[in-house]
């Protein structure tokens, strides 16, 4: 019947699947023959509990939940006036308690640093070279026309919280505002590369819209105009790293970014210039 | 040999009593089990991975069979991963095995929670089995969260950056909350580890002691029935523990752990090689987390980009629809059962169920909350729905802002409707009267049989 | 007289054989001014419906025409991969007229036997995975601009694409041998069979959560409804029961 084919094909497929082991194993053969094992024997013992037992529905009682009235835990508890009576005692067993378990748990403290003023700063430094992953420092025309590139500070390559992007936008497209369009040499524009709104790296750039999108939640940002989020849920354009080129030709930094790179959080120093 | 043990630990009569046990026969019962028996096929694919993974960021080179990595610097962590699948025989497939059932394992846990919710299970006396469930879920969402990460690769580890500007976003006590998770700035090599000892320790500890509490209190309560013949609040009417539901939740769980055996050998899952190891300066399109953090992954795509400041408090853009969202949800869901109490002044104890159409108002809320978090869902996946459909991503987030507002509405309305109409036996509701029976009056005019 | 006639066919004839064989900028001019200048002016200057052709090279004519992204059928339509308009010839004469309007990149010649496949996988998930997915699947960029999938690329596709950056692809300055490794990585993710499995897309958590829904959670539903009522268990008895 099938309850014995249905164990025999299991057992067949149990062995097999040890044989295979022993010979190297594949991994399609093994989920299958895993799944005709535990199959085989699942369908066995279900088709002899549904088809072979019959059982008959019967009928249980439910008693009720609530133990009888008359002695209770709660009358017992009460009752014991060695420990309800001393109420100074209780209570100041209770302080104790409380106090040890908040002394109990400051360890938790150790699980990390204090937040600090590294929170949004990055290692950018005025001097510092624009280099790239490679530890190779960047000069504008080593960025194709509409390219892009990441950057990092010089002595910093790969350093996560210093990432930024340079894009050497075609002449004449930046509108930046105020002082920052003097950080823009050689229309070279850098901005950070952590986005505003989680954290990702803004890594999208789209070279005839001239905008820079986040994969995660797709944040837009407009690069002519000093990455101001044009779509979702970024708020804060991407701070603009201010560029200038040095005496050799090489993108140099002329400070850290002047506002907090990275997700916005509760007492972030917010910039009134946009 | 039964006697032998019984002789030294006297549990014959109380297993005797144990398996004499009624429970009532629904397929609707059987949904839970299957939670319980993913979560067994989790629990020793899991040990298996546990001795071959090494919970440690620290970088080596790697030097397997997997070609396009080879020379690479990566952590040790990932490294272990990439060993186990082509390296270690069967490691592939229980890897596999493993994510798969993560995935069936809170599906099938909120197909239960659905069921339980629907027939109004959790009433009392049985808040307490609910809020132990939803402690459940959130543990469950937590284990997924916590082991997907483990492999350090670039999928996930954006999901760890995305879950650390969270915390961060947590006004006053954000960036330390943060710091102290993540052992200080993103990203730490100390958080592998500490999700290790979450995935493998804290929480499955937990999950193991919540499970035996769920179901010590489903035996001393009784499960619950639908009404029927005989079907009374007091009594249970079902069958036996032993044989007929022994055998059935057995045969279940190993059908269970077959599908779930078949997919790991057939159907790639989680292609860590592909993704490559993590890297903070890089990430990769389409970027969504496993299937259950899609709600709030979408949350945080579509709310609106709103950054108030409050008295000099800013109020980040993530806060909102990333810790405010699930705090509000999992609360609401926690306290539903006194919620509904409060509301319908309804303090019996009920052990015989309602069909959904019985309290059309709650099936209609409990319709548009599930619409709310599966409308949210996919908006999860929007660069998805618009690389398929070859339609600007802007519109399909404009659609899905417009939907998760819309949508919970009007299906929690539809389904109220819907059941109610069932209920009341009334013209179906997208029926159309018969026709009717007309009399005479003795005026003269015409009206309808049986008014 | 048929003898001198037949003299004079075959040198004609023999004339124009050579011509033939190269391509002929004249041809290709004439070519242009049919199919192409609607849109992007006579020799290429531009109009308000295409962008000047001038100094694109025939690297970006010959991956344009050969993937069929053009010609366009209206001035804003998405260029998408599709089936040529023109037969090698034509592309040929076409790519030679536009390539010599001022220069331009010209076609590469690529070498992928020596391509270092390591530098290939890491060069492409630092620059291309952000916008083409880690396995090369594509992407949504925003607005109207799709990453395809590489999955059909040839190889001087994708070569021509990161010299000539076409559509709103940014431009990388990539070595030839770096760009030869990037081509040998996606070949590769073309090539090799997905190590785990079905790849069921291949984007990753979208389609694995579907697939443990529509197909996972689906049958284990049915597998439950299953083992309750039991396979092939007659309606009748079960309503017999009740009336017990």
């Amino acid at each position: 019947m099938l309850v014995r084919l249905a164990f025999a094909a299991s057992m067949v497929a149990s062995i097999a699947l040890v044989v295979l082991y022993l010979r190297g194993g594949e991994r399609t053969a093994e989920g299958v023959l895993l799944g005709v094992a535990l199959g085989g024997l699942g369908l066995g013992i279900t088709v002899w509990a549904t088809r072979l037992m019959d059982p008959p529905e019967v009928e249980e009682a439910r008693e009720p939940l609530a133990s009888p009235d008359g002695k209770s835990l709660v009358d017992m508890l009460r009752d014991e006036e060695d420990v309800t009576r001393r109420v100074v005692l209780v209570r100041m067993l209770l302080g104790a308690a409380g106090t040890l378990v908040a002394a109990l748990a400051i360890p938790t403290l150790s699980l990390g640093p204090a937040p600090g003023s590294d929170l949004g700063r990055t290692k950018w430094r005025r001097g510092l070279r624009a280099v790239g992953a490679d530890g190779r420092a960047v000069r504008p025309l080593d960025i194709p026309l509409e390219g892009v590139r990441t950057i990092f500070p010089e002595g910093f390559a790969g350093e996560p919280d210093s990432q930024a992007v340079v894009i050497r936008v075609a002449p004449g497209l930046l509108e930046l505002e105020g002082r920052r369009a003097e950080w823009a040499p050689e229309d070279c524009v850098a901005y950070s590369k952590i986005c505003t709104h989680a954290g990702c790296p803004v890594g999208l750039y789209r070279s005839a819209a001239h905008e820079l999108l986040c994969p995660c939640h797709q944040s837009t940002f407009d690069v002519l105009r000093g990455a101001v989020p044009l779509f979702g849920p970024a708020v804060r354009p991407l701070p603009q790293l201010p560029l200038a080129v040095d005496e050799e030709g090489y993108l140099v930094a002329l400070s850290d970014f002047t506002e907090a790179a990275g997700p916005s959080y509760w007492n972030i120093e917010r910039s009134d210039e946009l | 040999m039964i006697r032998w043990i019984d002789r030294r630990l006297g549990v014959d009569s109380w297993a005797r009593k144990g398996l004499r046990k009624v429970f009532p026969d629904h397929w609707s019962f059987l949904l839970g089990e299957i939670a319980l028996f993913t979560f067994l096929v989790l629990l020793a694919t899991g040990i298996f991975l546990t001795l071959f993974y090494r919970p440690d960021a620290t970088p080596v080179v790697y030097d397997g069979p997997y070609e396009p990595l080879r020379g690479r610097e990566v952590s040790a962590a990932y490294e272990s991963v990439l060993r186990l699948s082509f390296q270690v025989r069967a490691g592939l497939v229980m890897r596999q095995i493993h994510h798969w059932a993560a995935l069936v394992f809170v599906a099938s846990i909120v197909v239960h929670a659905a069921r339980v919710f629907f027939t109004g299970a959790f009433r009392r006396p049985r808040e307490v089995n609910w809020l132990v469930g939803v402690g459940l879920l959130v543990l469950a969402l937590m284990m997924g969260f916590t082991g997907y990460s483990l492999p350090d690769d670039l999928l996930s580890g954006t999901g760890l950056r995305i879950a650390y500007s969270a915390l961060i976003s947590i006004p006053f006590i954000g960036p330390y909350l943060a710091y102290l998770a993540f052992g200080g700035e993103f990203p730490t090599h100390g958080i592998i580890p500490r999700l290790f000892v979450m995935h493998v320790m804290l929480f499955p500890a937990l999950l193991i002691a919540l499970i035996t509490a769920h179901l010590a209190i489903l035996v001393q309560q009784k499960h619950t029935q639908f009404p029927g013949p005989g079907r009374r609040e007091d009594n249970v009417v079902g069958k036996r523990l032993w044989p007929s539901q022994v055998f059935k939740s057995t045969g279940l769980m190993l059908l269970t752990a077959a599908v779930l055996a078949v997919m790991g050998g057939l159907v790639q899952i989680n292609p860590v090689w592909t993704y490559g190891p993590f890297d903070a300066t890089i990430v990769s399109a389409p970027a969504q987390p496993d299937w259950y953090m899609g709600w709030l992954e979408g949350a945080i795509r579509l709310f609106p980009p709103f950054e108030p400041q409050i008295f000099g408090v800013t109020i980040p853009a993530m806060f909102i629809p990333g810790v405010v969202l699930p705090g509000v949800f999992f609360t609401l869901l926690a306290l539903w059962p006194f919620l509904e109490q409060r509301v319908t002044r309804d303090m019996a104890e009920h052990h015989l169920l309602e069909r959904p159409r019985d309290n059309p108002v709650r099936t209609g809320i409990g319709a548009g909350a599930l619409a709310f978090v599966a409308i949210l869902t996919l908006a999860g996946g929007n660069d998805v729905l618009a690389l398929m459909f070859n339609i600007p991503v802007e519109a399909i987030t404009w659609f899905f802002r417009i939907a998760v507002l819309v949508g919970p509405v009007v299906g929690g309305y539809v389904a109220y409707r819907i059941a109610r109409d069932l209920r009341d036996g009334a013209t179906p509701a997208f029926g159309r009267k018969r026709g009717v029976m007309l009399r005479r009056t003795p005026g003269g005019g015409y009206e309808e049989e049986g008014s | 007289m048929r003898s001198v006639l037949a003299l004079a066919a075959a040198v004609v004839i023999a004339a124009a054989i050579p011509a033939q064989a190269q391509p002929s900028l004249e041809e290709g001019r004439e070519l242009f001014e049919v199919h192409c200048a609607s849109c992007h002016g006579p020799a290429g200057v531009g109009t308000r419906f295409g962008p000047p052709l001038v100094g694109v090279g025939e690297a970006a004519a010959d991956f344009q025409l050969r993937t069929g992204r053009m010609p366009l059928a209206q001035p804003d339509a998405p260029t998408l991969r599709k089936p040529p308009a023109f037969d090698e010839r034509q592309i040929e004469l076409l790519v030679a007229y536009i390539g010599s309007l001022d220069g331009g990149p010209e076609i590469p010649e690529l070498d992928l036997v020596g391509a270092d496949l390591q530098l290939g996988a890491r060069l492409f998930l630092d620059n291309c995975a952000a916008c083409h997915g880690a396995t090369a699947n594509g992407g949504a960029a925003g607005g109207s601009a799709f990453a395809p999938s590489l999955d059909q690329s040839l190889p001087l596709d994708i070569a021509e694409a990161m010299i000539t950056a076409p559509g709103e692809m940014p431009k990388f300055a990539f070595s030839d041998d770096e760009r030869d490794a990037v081509v040998r990585y996606v070949m590769y993710l073309q090539e090799q069979p997905s190590p785990g499995g079905l790849d069921i897309g291949g984007i990753g958590p979208v389609s694995e959560g579907f697939v443990a829904w529509a197909l996972a959670m689906v049958i284990l539903v049915l597998i439950v409804a299953l083992v309750a009522t039991g396979p092939g268990r007659s309606k009748e008895r079960v309503l017999g029961d009740e009336d017990a």
